[in-house]
Order: structure tokens, then sequence, then C-alpha cells
């Protein structure tokens, strides 16, 4: 898609006509997929993304488990068929560095140390890709986590702002994150209002920043609560019988 | 004490659960001196502790647990035995000797109980009986799921012997083993330990399973050992 005119209409309005504090539609499901032991699916608006864990599970190879802990792999992977012009199989630069980050974020809220020796594997596919897809990853992959019985500190919700046509504006899509002067992606854990991730591309004066992670705050309060909503509608229908 | 929960409320990991730390059980955690849910599942106060039943968790081996589990391995000196999942235990017996004289070999079926588990691993108790297990079918269900199987001092685990006539071993890693008179039996067996595992919390469970036990073994039910 080329670069539209404006970004931002003259009623304020963006590209998909949203005010600059609101989010995309969002989706969320727990327990998507029967094979693996915890999964979700999330959308916000065109980016739709689905994550699994499997595990406590076997370390491999062996010499990577540690004494004390388990060890968490996370694999973020766009499929081919999730932007324009087909993305080739395999790892690429960026993918490798998403992984990392999901993975690093992960890590400071799952309870590790309850599986000495053990892996915890977690997936993010990339179904289809318009903008926030690692922050979407991340919602989803702690939704799977939770889903999977991992015990954690809170669940991590993350969203991103940046800068368009000067202006700050709140979970960016695809056009806006390409064509845009700035991209910050936020994640946090809302409980204890700890940030577990937070990247910027392009240029924000300190105000800016500042403004934008109050505003990346609005935005993943509300995603926390979708998110809580999600899990608790899947074990809904269960009823407290006594053991 | 204030509590931020009802009674068999469903709550998702990082909620506040409540203000007084100290009375942090399974299931939560405590920060800044206050409780929070880590697990998804029904919240409680059991034993004057706030508690969380997890939906599904792995199992966590604890001291003096029983547990089945099948000889992946013969060392010099002991065994290490696969307990499902990433759970590996290890027997360890200082004399070689003693190793062969025990008779066990990779692949055998043992209901053993756990001595210790920690930075060292998984150790099993040898002073204890290692009981190796002759004959039988070898299922695995969910861990989290062993409790409602089992049931109320045994309730439910023994309704199953008493309609089936089998002998049932339940390990608490989640591998349980069948032995029955028939065939029939020990697939009526399994069948009713498959429901438990599906169905566990959906209320009337215990009637579900004897109305499918009667159908499968018919309502005499099975002659008792």
């Amino acid at each position: 898609m080329s670069r539209p005119e404006r970004l931002i209409d003259e009623n304020g309005r963006r590209v998909d006509g949203r005010r600059a504090d609101e989010l995309r539609p969002i989706r969320m499901e727990v327990g998507v997929l029967d094979k693996s032991d915890g999964s979700a699916y999330v959308e916000f608006g065109g980016t739709k993304v689905i994550a699994a864990v499997f595990g406590p599970r076997e370390a491999h190879p062996r010499h990577l488990a540690l004494p004390d802990r388990a060890i968490l792999n996370c694999r973020y992977h766009m499929t081919s068929f999730s932007v324009e012009e087909r993305k080739p199989l395999g790892m690429t630069r960026r993918e490798i560095e998403l992984s990392k980050v999901i993975r690093e974020a992960l890590e400071t809220v799952a309870f590790l140390e309850e599986f000495p020796r053990a892996a915890i594997d977690v997936y993010v596919e990339v179904v289809q890709a318009d903008g926030g897809t690692r922050t979407a990853g991340l919602t989803a992959a702690s939704l799977a986590l939770a889903d999977a019985g991992i015990p954690m500190a809170d669940l991590i919700a993350g969203v991103a702002v940046g800068k368009v046509d000067g202006q700050l504006v709140l979970d960016l899509c695809d056009l806006e994150d390409k064509y845009g002067e700035a991209d910050m992606p936020v994640a946090m854990a809302p409980r204890f209002n700890s940030i577990v991730m937070l990247q910027l591309n392009g240029r924000m004066t300190v105000e800016e920043f500042k403004r934008g992670l109050a505003l990346a705050k609005k935005g993943i309060d509300e995603i926390y609560r979708l998110q809580r909503e999600a899990l608790k509608k899947k074990f809904s229908k269960i009823s407290p019988e006594e053991v | 004490m204030p509590i931020y929960f009802t009674e068999h409320e469903i709550v998702v990991p990082g909620q506040l659960l409540s203000d007084n730390g100290k009375r942090s059980g399974e299931g939560t955690y405590t920060h800044g001196g206050k409780i929070y849910a880590a697990r998804i599942g029904f919240a409680s106060i059991r034993d004057n502790k706030v508690v969380v039943t997890p939906f599904k968790a792995a199992y966590k081996p604890a001291p003096g647990d029983w547990v089945v589990g099948i000889v992946s391995d013969v060392k010099p000196n002991g065994f290490e035995i696969d307990l499902g999942r990433h759970l590996k235990g290890t027997i360890r017996i200082p004399d070689r000797e003693e190793v062969i004289s025990t008779g066990l070999n990779v692949g055998d079926v043992v209901y053993v109980r756990i001595k210790e588990s920690g930075l060292s691993g998984v150790v099993i108790d040898k002073r204890s009986r290692i009981r190796r297990i002759e004959s039988g079918i070898l299922i695995q269900i969910h861990p989290a799921k062993i409790p409602r199987l089992i049931g109320r001092r045994g309730s439910m685990i023994n309704l199953i012997k008493r309609l089936t006539g089998c002998e049932i071993i339940v390990g608490k890693n989640g591998f349980i083993v069948i032995n029955g008179p028939s065939p029939e039996a020990e697939f009526a067996a399994v069948k009713a330990v498959k429901m438990i595992e599906e169905e566990a919390h959906i209320s009337g469970l215990t009637e579900r399973v004897e109305k499918l036990l009667r159908e499968l073994v018919g309502g005499a039910g099975a002659p008792s050992s």
C-alpha cells in the first residue's frame, strides 16, 4: 500500500477512522488448540496471532537444562501469508530479535523455579500482520501460559503507541507504523505497573515519550481487562465441585 | 483478614486475593505483604490459608508421594525412572551386586515413593518397598485430576474398584495401572477414569460414573476381589 496523503484528517480521524486514543476492535479466545498444553488467539484489528505453550517438558538438548529452574524457549514467527509480499520461510533477523524480547518479557512473570530441569516452549505464530504484532503476540503468549497452568505473577498486556503526522496515537496499524514518525511498543505487567518490554523506533521528545507511555498504559488497562475476561470465560462452564 | 474473592470464584494470575500475606497457600504468591493468585483456578480458604485449586497444573513431586514410573535406565549405581512429562526419578543403590539382584530392567513399571525432590533431582525412597507391577493397563491422565479420581476419602476410586472388580494403582504423577479379572472390566475402568479426567469439574460426576459402569459391566458388577 502506498502512503496516503494524510494519516490524520481534519476531524482528527485516523486512516481507519479511529480517534487518536482509540484501540482497534480486540478479540481474544483462550484454549483454541487441542494438542498444546495452553493456547490463545488474539486479534487487534487486522493483526491476528495464535500462541501455543508446551510444557513443562524435558529440556532438549539436555545440557541446556538448568538445575534450579525451567528454561523458557520462545519462537515468534510470521507465516508466509501474513504480509502482502510473501515472507520466505525461516527465521529472519527481526523474528529472532522479537523471539528474544518476548521471551525476556515472559521470564519476568513466570515462576520458572517451580520446574527445575524442565523446558517450557512458547510458540507465537502471526497469522496476519497489520502492525503491533509483537505486542499482540506477547498478549497472546501470556494468556497461553496461564492456560497451560504455568504459575505466573501476572498476565502481560501490550500495545504500541506512536507519532503520526506530529500527533501521538494509540495502537498503530501497519500504515501508521510504516509512514508515521515514531513507533513505540510497550508491554506491562499491569498489576505491579512494571514495564516488561519497551522499544522505540523513530524520534520523540522526552515530553512526548511521557505522554506516549501514559497513553499506552490506558490501552494496556483495557487489554488487561479483556484478557481476564477471556481467561475466565474459558472456564466459566466449570462448576466447583468439592474434591 | 480482608479477602477480595468469594468462595469458589474463578481467579486469574495476578488477581489480588488478600491483604494478609502470612496466609498464602498453594497456587498463590505474596508480594508486598499481599496475596495474589499465581494460577487460574478456584480460590478458597482451606486450613486457614488462601489457596487456588488450579484447573491445569503440572505434577510437582513432594516427599511421601506414591507415584507410578517406568524404568528408563539401569546404571551401575541405581535406576532412572521416567515419571512422565519432564520428570525423572532416581533410585540410588551404592552396591552394584544389589542393583542386579533387584531384577529390575528397562521398561518395567514400578510403584514407588518419593523421598526428596530438590536440586539433586527426584530421589526415590528405597526403604519403603519398590513394587514392580507385573501386569495391567498403563494409562496417563492429567495430574491435576488425580484428587478428583480418588474422591473424598477414596470414594470415587473405591466405586470403580467395586463395580469393575479391578485393582487400580494410582500414581500422583498421573500414571495409573488398571489390572482386572477380564478385558471388559479393565475397559470399563479405563472409560470411567477417562470420563473423570474430562468431566472433573462438572457436578454430578459420581452418579454419571456409576451409571456408565453399570452399563458397561452390568448391574451386578464383576466379582469383587
